[in-house]
């Protein structure tokens, strides 16, 4: 059960890439069906329909010859990027913006927006501002608070950090992220 | 939690990839150097020529054409079926049965199979959840997990709800569906806030 959820628990918090795995899958193929194509129609010895193979190849092998070398790197500039996605995105970890949450029962992941959706509403309530002057950003290990107070009224930024650690504690996430509160050095005017 | 191989698409992603770095590198090079380009000349030419020979040495009698391209014909045909299997095989495993397991004489006196539909544990959580005025919506699925069903429930909390108690309520609608059904599945526990966040990398919430 455990060894399950464990591995359920991995595959939530990374991205699966099949979106990426689709199109190579699709341009692979599309190419592989123009080649078919040529092969056919040079196999049953009628006229190619685009370029013939054999000359095809005559022309790769005389490369700088006949295109412009401005073009024919631009070309290549191209397929290279295309290539370094597709190796980027099969060496980096891929990691969601996700966190676990412990639960005896259950594999359980929440998405960082919903994460932040909660605990701005906590600094709200904490900071007896609106909603427009809390801003929370949540990434893997780390909770960006930042409030803008209310002009003539002090803002205690301990009370925020406070009220928003006791939120993360009751949420148990893992990874547990660090909590920085940044109060702005302007007020706002007319809430 | 499906059953995308993600070995095989990091794999093959990254054999892809190569293929395309190598190649667009190749073509930089024999555009910007004349000493690429003509190594490139010295390697390719010899081989377009041997190429060349290969086709007319293998011509099928009384035809212009040569087994040669029907060669590279079939091996075509085998890579767009290879590249189909690959993506038939993305987003794969949904179940349908829940669990299926065989009485016997010795277990209420009497033989044969018991079966419950993956539909039970889908409804009934999807009905429970339905009553929440905290959530916006929630989908229960199904998935086969290396031949074991487990149950996924995703559930979007409007904004400002705190994950943990819905994760919290949830997990014990389940436990008392595990009560009910005399057993236990996996059970993955997904809250999101909808499409977007999956494009986005950090959160920004107000």
């Amino acid at each position: 059960m455990t060894a399950s959820m464990e591995r359920i628990l991995r595959r939530e918090m990374h991205s699966s890439r099949a979106p990426l795995a689709g199109l190579a899958a699709t341009v692979v193929a599309l190419l592989a069906i123009y080649i078919l194509l040529e092969a056919v129609l040079r196999a049953v010895g009628q006229p190619p329909w685009l370029v013939d193979p054999l000359a095809a190849a005559t022309n790769l092998a005389s490369l700088p010859a006949g295109v412009s070398p401005l073009l024919l790197g631009l070309i290549g500039a191209v397929v290279m990027l295309v290539g370094l996605v597709f190796v980027l995105n099969a060496i980096l970890p891929g990691r969601r913006a996700r966190h676990a949450i412990a639960n005896p029962r259950a594999a359980v992941v929440v998405d960082d927006e919903v994460v932040a959706s909660a605990l701005a509403r906590r600094a709200r309530l904490a900071a007896g501002v609106t909603r427009e002057q809390v801003m929370v950003v949540v990434s893997r290990n780390l909770v960006q608070v930042n409030v803008r107070p209310t002009s003539g009224i002090p803002l205690d930024g301990d009370t925020v950090r406070t009220a928003v650690e006791d939120e993360l504690d009751a949420m148990e996430l893992l990874p547990r992220p660090v909590v920085r509160v940044a109060l702005a050095p302007m007020g706002v005017v007319g809430v | 939690m499906n059953g995308t191989p993600r070995g095989a698409n990091r794999i093959l992603l990254a054999l892809f990839g190569l293929v395309f770095l190598a190649v667009g590198a190749l073509l930089i090079a024999v555009a910007a150097f004349p000493a690429a380009a003509r190594w490139w000349q010295g390697w390719a030419k010899p081989a377009a020529e041997s190429l060349a020979d290969l086709a007319h040495s293998t011509a099928l009698p009384g035809q212009g054409g040569s087994w040669l391209w029907i060669a590279v014909a079939v091996a075509m045909v085998l890579l767009v079926i290879a590249m189909i299997t690959w993506v038939a095989n993305q987003g794969k495993g949904r179940a349908s049965t829940l669990v299926s397991t065989a009485g016997d004489a010795q277990d209420d006196g009497a033989a044969g199979r018991v079966a419950i539909g993956a539909a039970v544990a889908e409804q009934a959580l999807k009905t429970a959840l339905a009553e929440r005025s905290d959530l916006v919506g929630s989908w229960v699925t199904t998935y086969e997990l290396r031949g074991q069903p487990a149950v996924k429930v995703r559930v979007l909390p409007r904004q400002g709800v705190a994950p943990h108690t819905v994760a919290a309520d949830v997990a014990a609608l389940v436990q008392a569906l595990d009560e009910v059904l005399g057993f236990q599945t996996p059970v993955l526990i997904s809250i999101g806030a909808g499409a977007r966040s999956r494009f986005t990398k950090a959160e920004r919430v107000r």
